[in-house]
């Protein structure tokens, strides 16, 4: 499959007040084209950093202090930000997890989708710009498309907005997709609606899709591909289907044994400890103080990534002893 | 290091041998308040004022409002080694009355303040408690308030208290005119922390555990929403105290109490030649509302309700 | 008067309403009413846990906190161990109060905001006792170190303030001041959403222990059905103020009889690619409270409604032992 997105290295640290909290430290990450991977972890684990770290949006006191970002050829990280302008919202797009604070409340959702439209596409008159925002709503499944363009973000439910940034993030057919938390905030029944329509549109546009979550359930039913990350670092990366039967990491085996699923009853397993502190995080593998099968070794030295099977890769010492039980 | 696969944290003895910073509220914003310059600046210039406006009944080497140095021959002379201010035309020694001109705009600033913070604390939280009809009638009284141009109207006041009583504003006065007119900004404030904190679940738990409405008050409320009245509190302090010598300056003020302002009024003739008149009380002013407002943006800054890392 | 009925609570008919204002020039008037509660009915018995799931605006949390008395019911019976709670209240019965506030605790949602920023964890948790005196000045200490000990933290925990705690320890400390007047039902509102996945198991187990050992009873609310279903013995489905659907917790997983229910669990990702279902992919949005459809609240979105639907509210009635449903065509799903 040919790469679209290929991410080496990437480290993003936040200078704080408190110290050097490193979100992002040292991750590999691969998006192919027509493809949809997942970006999956708990809080602290650097997801929702690398996706910034990709748009180069890092919020101060944030940087991205090494690593590059090759995208169609060329690195992200080298480029100007007037040639960044260039690549958001029209070869890459992003949507954030809550709907109501990405959608400005001051204009209506026609003046959003417009200024997006027309940002990428000046030579538009207003008429087809506006024809165009209406198209776009009727691909996100909003009824009544003519009378929601005059709306403002308030007077729309929270599915619906969701589904509005959709629109906006596809209003020019970017090649690739960056969802974070596209569902969270929103009802369970509205959560399927969405789902099912990035679904429909990533096949429709042929489009790659980051899903950044950290719900397993998603992961199972939306993803090809699925990257594990914990406290800023890789722990494993896998075929979908491989890393619910078969993961090859402490902490993906734990993921899955902690989650309830609605339908069967299981005894659900408990990690000890905490997320790591970021600013001090544990030397070595950054998951052996809560890790039931750490050796000594697994506090002195960081496991590489290494290939365990075909596209199957983790990060620990002992993937090839253990031997972990999969969803 | 060991990892244990129990409920617990593991190394519990390493945890509890740790040397723990003191934790409290207090602690972390007195920490964070060190860190900033132009807070500590501010907090030591108000300590500065505050202390040479106690002492100044022995600091000053004249009494208020003497005119000794008329009697002396020593008049409109500019600063000198007996009169480091120097003195203005009518006999006075302009660093006699800087001094005693601070407790005075002292007393004004944090009297009104004080009584500013009491209304609008007691006015704030009826508002932000009571559901229905009060609450509603409290705010368009604080709103009403709010409105009135504090500055014109103590003025006209004064002008109506000579015309009536044949006298001038005593500092007292102004001082009581500033507390009661002034504190909107505050009851604001309060009644706004009242309905956030009002709805937040440790208030709620409070309750489910059966205590009463007194007690949630005092432990739990109150506690909770002071920190952003302190900060209104001093930036007000600033805020009468430059009221208050703009009321002075214009004459309306207290001409038997030295004030900066009374000061800076009776040299404003002659500030051509006589520029230490003007000059040094109005230094005076600069520094301490220049004090208090650095010290209110420092424990702003360092009192943040943001509690988490 | 001692009780001695198998249910430990029991709700009849509750309503609770929250009215709307808009505003006027100078005063703000009554527009109309949010249904927050409409007519439930449902009962807990000792040592047992119910689910209570919906989605937003389903009126659960609403209902959690009237059970317990943090809002004032418009309508209905709230019956504890016995005592009927609107009278307690209403007569301010001081015995009875006291009871009822021993005996019904809450956890709430959000783990930052349940506990005082301002007190350390020890007074937190001595609290209860210094507001009803039934515990010695000098037992408090020992009392609160059990407390702790019940739910896995340590007694040098209790001279911290709460921001020293991670999400998890918070929760496990709300846990514990609930524990402290001795309650017999806990109302958990909640409890592990804000928390992160793999620490939420701990919160779950720790409930599920603390249930075998010292026998409570949960009304356990939350919109993560996963959970519930691990956790509960029973469930209660609401929607738009409504009990739909009631029954045992293994039997409205596996034949759910109501088709809101259906929905909702087909709309859950299962975090196993191997697993095919039919999906059921509603319509709509959850409807507003204030402004419910007519007949049947379901309607608009369900795939189907008939006209009898449109017109009549369905009755949450018995379709088979013990399985309770509000819907008019619960029979053939059966």
């Amino acid at each position: 499959m040919e790469t679209l997105l290929d991410i080496k290295g990437l480290k993003t640290y936040f200078f704080t007040e408190a110290g050097v909290v490193k979100a992002v430290d040292g991750i590999d990450f691969q998006v192919g084209k027509d493809e949809s991977v997942g970006l999956v972890g708990e809080s602290g684990s650097g997801k929702t950093v690398t996706g910034l770290s990709v748009f180069r949006i890092v919020p101060p006191p944030g940087k991205i202090v090494a690593g590059s970002i090759i995208f169609e050829g060329e690195d992200l990280l080298k480029k100007t930000n007037e040639e960044m302008r260039k690549i958001r919202g029209r070869k890459i797009s992003m949507t954030f997890q809550d709907p109501t604070t990405s959608l400005d409340p001051l204009y209506t959702v026609g003046d959003q989708l417009a200024e997006v439209i027309h940002e990428h596409q000046k030579e538009l008159s207003k008429k087809e710009v506006w024809e165009k925002a209406e198209k776009l709503l009727e691909m996100v499944r909003i009824s009544e498309p003519s009378i929601r363009v005059k709306e403002y973000p308030h007077e729309l439910s929270g599915g619906m907005k969701q589904r509005i940034a959709i629109a906006r993030a596809l209003a020019s057919g970017p090649s690739l997709l960056f969802a974070d938390e596209p569902t969270t905030n929103l009802d369970v029944t509205v959560q399927a609606q969405v789902l099912d329509l990035i679904k429909d549109l990533r096949e429709k546009q042929k489009m790659s899709l980051v899903m950044i979550t950290h719900d397993m359930g998603i992961v199972a039913e939306i993803t090809q591909r699925v990257q594990v990350l914990y406290a800023g670092m890789v722990a494993e990366v896998a075929e979908t289907h491989s890393l619910f039967r078969k993961p090859q990491h402490p902490y993906t085996e734990a993921l899955l044994q902690a989650v309830p699923r609605i339908d069967l009853r299981k005894e659900l397993r408990v990690i000890p400890g905490n997320i790591p502190n970021l600013i001090t995080p544990p030397t070595g593998c950054r998951f052996h103080p809560r890790c039931p099968y750490a050796k000594d070794i697994c506090a002195e030295k960081v496991p590489p990534l290494e290939l365990t099977d075909i596209g199957h890769f983790s990060a620990c010492h002992f993937w090839r002893t253990l031997s972990l039980s999969g969803a | 290091m060991e990892s244990k696969s129990s409920e617990n944290i593991p190394n519990v003895d390493q945890e509890r041998m740790e040397k723990r910073r003191e934790a409290s509220q207090w602690a972390v914003a007195w920490r964070r308040f060190r860190r900033n310059k132009a807070g500590l600046a501010g907090l030591f210039i108000v300590l500065f004022f505050a202390f040479i406006a106690l002492t100044s009944p022995w600091l000053a080497p004249y009494p208020a409002r003497s005119y000794q140095a008329l009697y002396e021959g020593a008049a409109g002379q500019s600063p000198s080694l007996k009169h480091p201010f120097g003195t203005s035309n009518s006999g006075l020694d302009v660093y006699s009355e800087v001094l005693h001109g601070s407790l005075g705009d002292l007393y004004v600033g944090v009297g009104a303040t004080a009584i500013a913070v009491l209304i609008g604390i007691a006015i704030g939280s009826l508002a932000g408690y009571s559901r229905g009809g009060l609450g509603e009638v409290l705010l368009m009284i604080s709103q009403i308030f709010y409105t009135i141009p504090l500055l014109p109207l103590i003025l006209l006041a004064a002008r109506v208290f000579l015309i009536l009583v044949a006298q001038g504003f005593g500092l007292t006065l102004i001082l009581i005119l500033l507390g009661v007119f002034g504190w909107s900004g505050i009851a604001f404030v309060v009644r706004g922390e009242i309905l956030r904190v009002r709805e937040l679940e440790y208030i709620q738990a409070s309750r489910a555990l059966g205590a009463g409405r007194s007690r949630i008050i005092l432990r739990h409320v109150i506690p909770n929403i002071l920190t952003p009245v302190i900060v209104m509190a001093t930036l007000l302090i600033a805020g009468n105290i430059l009221t208050e010598v703009v009321i002075s300056f214009l004459g309306f003020g207290d001409v038997n109490t030295s004030t900066w302002g009374l000061t800076i009024q009776e040299g404003y003739a002659y500030i051509r030649t006589q520029w230490w008149v003007t000059v040094f009380p109005g230094l005076a002013t600069l520094f301490a509302v220049l004090g208090f407002n650095l010290l209110g943006d420092g424990l702003s800054d360092a009192i943040n309700p943001r509690l988490r890392d | 008067m001692e009780n001695n009925s198998a249910n430990l609570l029991e709700i009849k008919n509750l309503v609770k309403f929250f009215p709307v204002y808009t505003r006027g020039i100078l005063l703000k008037r009554q527009t109309g009413n949010v249904h927050a509660v409409d007519d439930v009915s449902i009962f807990i018995g000792r040592g047992e846990n119910l689910g209570l799931v919906g989605e937003s605006g389903c009126g659960k949390t609403t209902l959690g906190k009237t059970l317990m008395f943090l809002e004032e019911p418009d309508k209905g019976q709230i019956i504890y161990d016995g005592i009927d709670m609107v009278e307690a209240f209403r007569s301010k019965n001081v015995e009875e109060m006291r009871r009822i506030r021993h005996g019904i605790q809450m956890v709430f949602q959000n783990p930052y905001t349940s506990l005082d920023p301002r007190m350390t964890i020890y007074d937190i948790l001595s609290e209860p006792f210094a507001i009803h005196h039934n515990v010695e000045k000098k037992e408090w200490k020992n009392r609160v170190y059990e407390l702790l000990k019940m739910v896995n933290l340590e007694d040098y925990h209790a001279e911290r303030y709460p921001h020293e705690f991670s999400g998890g320890q918070r929760q496990r400390i709300a846990i514990a001041r609930a524990l402290a007047v001795d309650p017999k039902l806990i109302v958990a509102d909640e409890p592990v959403s804000s928390l992160d996945v793999s620490i939420r198991a701990q919160i779950l187990n720790l409930l599920t222990d603390l249930q075998q050992k010292i026998g409570l009873s949960y009304l356990y609310i939350s919109h993560d059905l996963s959970s519930v279903r691990q956790i509960t013995n029973r469930v209660a489905v609401m929607y738009v103020g409504r009990i739909v659907e009631t029954a045992k917790t293994d039997e409205v997983f596996t034949k759910p009889l109501n088709p809101y229910t259906q929905a909702l669990l087909a709309a859950i990702p299962i975090p196993d690619p191997e697993k095919n279902r039919i999906k059921i992919i509603l319509q709509g949005e959850v409807p507003s409270a204030t402004n419910p459809p007519p007949g049947c609240r379901f309607n608009p979105r369900c795939h189907y409604a008939t006209d009898l639907c449109r017109e009549k509210e369905p009755a949450l009635r018995e379709i088979t032992p013990g399985h309770f449903s509000a819907c008019h065509y619960s029979e053939k799903f059966v």
